[in-house]
């Protein structure tokens, strides 16, 4: 029954390799879908790992996280170092990072933070950054590079480098007169880190032209002898020394008198960035089963034509024994063989592109497709379009039970 | 002798009015070969597809081989025919997509009864016939559509004589051969059948073949019926 159903099949090779075809693009778009949000949900899930609060000025939830972790998109207001300060010093804050951002190296994020970073900044399992070449920097003046970023670069310890005011690509405002040096760089995390430069908050005042310090606030310092690094910051990692205060200190920060500010916790947010993100991933979800169901639409077209033309072959087939079951199973085998085997070349042509696409992808977006075996929501992906390929064979394989009862071994042609 | 066919009283009508077929009795012998006659439209094909299973007559015995089909079920009958009957059509009996020596395999792959009969293996058996009927071993492993029609109908002869069915149904096999390749079908037809002791029933409209048979049967004195559907009858 197998064999014939599949010398059948490639008697009508051209049809049935165009129909495989199409079910095979629609199964790997349905497959990608799925894997892309999986991925960039593992991605941004590992991104931060161990920040208790991030706080920032006041915007959107998802809009300063994006900003602070993920370097996407830009902050329009600043935080005073006063409230940072103010904040930092509670009793209940373990640690505090603070992170400027609005520079770049070459379209690369910079991000001016304290020796905080590279001490409190957990990935993934709780996994610290490590400095593979050099260290961390200690003065103005220095740089650290993540991996892909000294990588993009082309820079290693020893070189040097300017940095540009805005975001842009190569700016027109480039600090020519501030060359940095590159005195470490980072191992690989596959999180924004890769793609960011790290400096000193002194440093980028000075690019900006500003003493660092020199700002004069209505407030009084609190610790006396120590200068401000900056008058002003983007966002602040916060760790807390006991974790469940963090819902408190969020709705104290969110409601803090002097300054509008913001507070989120990483895990609450992105889960909100998920519930966003997912209508979209529905609509694409909708549309890829539609496709896949065009492709399963159009194995129904071909067997259903095929129908005319194998009635002698159904009869003789008759004629040799077979039952008109036997030949509905024969249909429903054909289906389910051309469905089975185009799921399988649509996952071999998902795997092709992923492979082939990772370096750009994770270069341009600091996401890291692992080509890992495909996972159980995967699996019943795939086995849906085959029960769906089997379910539509149902029909043809009908028509066929009821062909060769009627024709009997009287075809007329 | 014992027969290999028996028909008592059977009553066949397509779709419900006028009956086709409608024999009182007809018996053929273990081993005979017999020619059965019948003009275009007069009921042939049909009166074959009683005697294959394919459709059961509203009334009447037919025993083959001692039982009586018509009193199994579709999927009974179905077996009946893959274990003890060989058909021919009169022409397109081949799977295109198989070749000439798949297509003879098919003969068995649904009876295991045909199977065990075979003295050595299915594939061998095949070859051997195909040898028997002229085809050459390159020949054999040709797609059948390439063949041409001589060569298609003697494939089918072996076709339904491997495993050595009892009965072998022919439903004109000929009438798109020219005469020289005509004689030398039925020849080796009737050749392969006789060493399996196959009993023949051949059904053509042309009477010229009859010296070949054992039997030559007139369908319109077994099945007298005023043939009101023969005028416009189709020759299937
Ligand atoms: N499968 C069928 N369904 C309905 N009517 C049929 C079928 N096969 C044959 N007939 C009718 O039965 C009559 C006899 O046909 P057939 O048995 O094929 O004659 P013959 O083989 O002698 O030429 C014809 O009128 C034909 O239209
Ligand atoms: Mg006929």
């Amino acid at each position: 029954m197998f064999k014939l159903a599949l010398k059948s099949l490639l008697n009508r090779k051209t049809s049935v390799i165009l129909t495989v075809v199409a079910i095979a693009v629609s199964v790997a778009l349905l497959l990608a879908v799925e894997r892309v949000k999986e991925q960039v949900q593992q991605n941004f899930a590992n991104t931060v790992s161990g920040t208790d609060l991030i706080i920032g000025p006041r915007s959107s939830q998802t809009q300063l996280l994006l900003a602070s972790i993920f370097h996407i998109g830009s902050m329009t207001n600043a935080m005073s170092w006063d409230s940072y300060e103010n904040i930092a010093g509670r009793d209940e804050v373990d640690w505090a990072v603070p992170i400027s951002l609005g520079d770049s190296v070459q379209g690369l994020p910079v991000v001016a933070t304290t020796e905080g970073y590279v001490k409190h900044y957990r990935y993934a399992d709780k996994q610290t950054l490590n400095v593979i070449q050099g260290r961390w920097f200690a003065d103005n003046e220095q740089a650290v590079l993540g991996a892909e970023a000294a990588k993009t670069l082309g820079l290693a310890v020893g070189d040097q480098l300017t940095i540009a005011h805005g975001s842009g690509g190569l700016s027109f405002s480039e600090h020519d007169q501030h060359p940095i040096a590159v005195v470490g760089v980072l191992a690989r995390t596959g999180t924004p880190v890769d793609q960011a430069v790290f400096v000193s908050l002194e440093t980028i005042e000075t690019v900006h032209g500003i003493e660092p310090g020199s700002a004069e606030h209505a407030d009084n310092h609190q610790h006396e002898g120590h200068e401000h690094p900056a008058e002003s910051i983007t966002a602040a990692l916060l760790g807390l020394k006991v974790k469940p205060l963090a819902l408190r200190l969020q709705r104290e920060i969110n409601t803090y008198e002097k300054e509008p500010l913001t507070a989120l916790m990483p895990g609450m947010t992105l889960q909100q960035l998920w519930k966003t993100l997912n209508v979209f991933e529905q609509t694409l979800n909708g549309m890829s089963a539609i496709v896949v169901f065009i492709g399963l639409i159009g194995m129904l077209t071909i067997l259903l034509a095929s129908l005319r033309e194998r009635r002698r072959e159904m009869a003789v087939l008759r004629a040799v024994g077979a039952g008109p079951l036997t030949l509905f199973s024969l249909l429903v085998t054909e289906a389910v063989l051309v469905t089975l085997f185009a799921t399988f070349a649509g996952l071999a042509l998902l795997y092709t592109l992923q492979w082939s696409l990772m370096d750009f992808i994770h270069s341009q977006t600091g996401i890291l497709f692992s080509l890992n075996l495909p996972t159980p929501a995967e699996w019943w992906r795939m086995g849906l379009v085959v029960i769906a390929g089997f379910l539509l064979s149902l029909i043809p394989a009908w028509r066929a039970y009821r062909q060769s009862l009627s024709d009997g071994l009287t075809v007329k042609v | 002798m014992s027969a290999a066919i028996e028909l008592d009283k059977v009553r066949f009508s397509w779709s419900s009015q006028v009956p086709i077929i409608d024999i009182d009795h007809w018996r053929v012998d273990c081993g005979d070969t017999l020619l059965l006659r019948g003009a275009s439209g007069s009921g042939k094909s049909t009166l074959l597809s009683l005697l294959a299973g394919i459709n059961k007559p509203q009334r009447g015995e037919i025993c083959l081989l001692g039982s009586d089909i018509t009193r199994l079920s579709a999927r009974q009958r179905d077996k009946f025919r893959a274990d003890h009957i060989g058909y021919i059509f009169q022409q397109f009996n081949l799977l295109p997509y198989l070749s000439a020596h798949e297509n003879v395999l098919l003969g068995v792959h649904f009876s295991a009864l045909r199977r065990q009969r075979l003295t050595q293996s299915a594939t061998q058996t095949a070859t051997d016939y195909l040898s028997r009927l002229g085809l050459s071993k390159q020949q054999q492993q040709q797609p059948a559509a390439v063949l041409s029609v001589g060569q298609q109908q003697r494939v089918a002869a072996a076709r339904a004589l491997i495993g050595a069915p009892e009965i072998l149904i022919a439903d004109e096999p000929t009438s798109a051969l020219d005469t020289e390749h005509r004689d030398v079908f039925i020849k080796l037809l009737l050749e392969l059948s006789q060493a399996n002791n196959t009993t023949v029933v051949f059904v053509t409209h042309d009477a010229t073949l009859a010296g070949h048979f054992n039997t030559h049967t007139e369908l319109s004195q077994l099945n007298p019926l005023p043939q009101t559907a023969s005028a416009g009858g189709s020759n299937v």
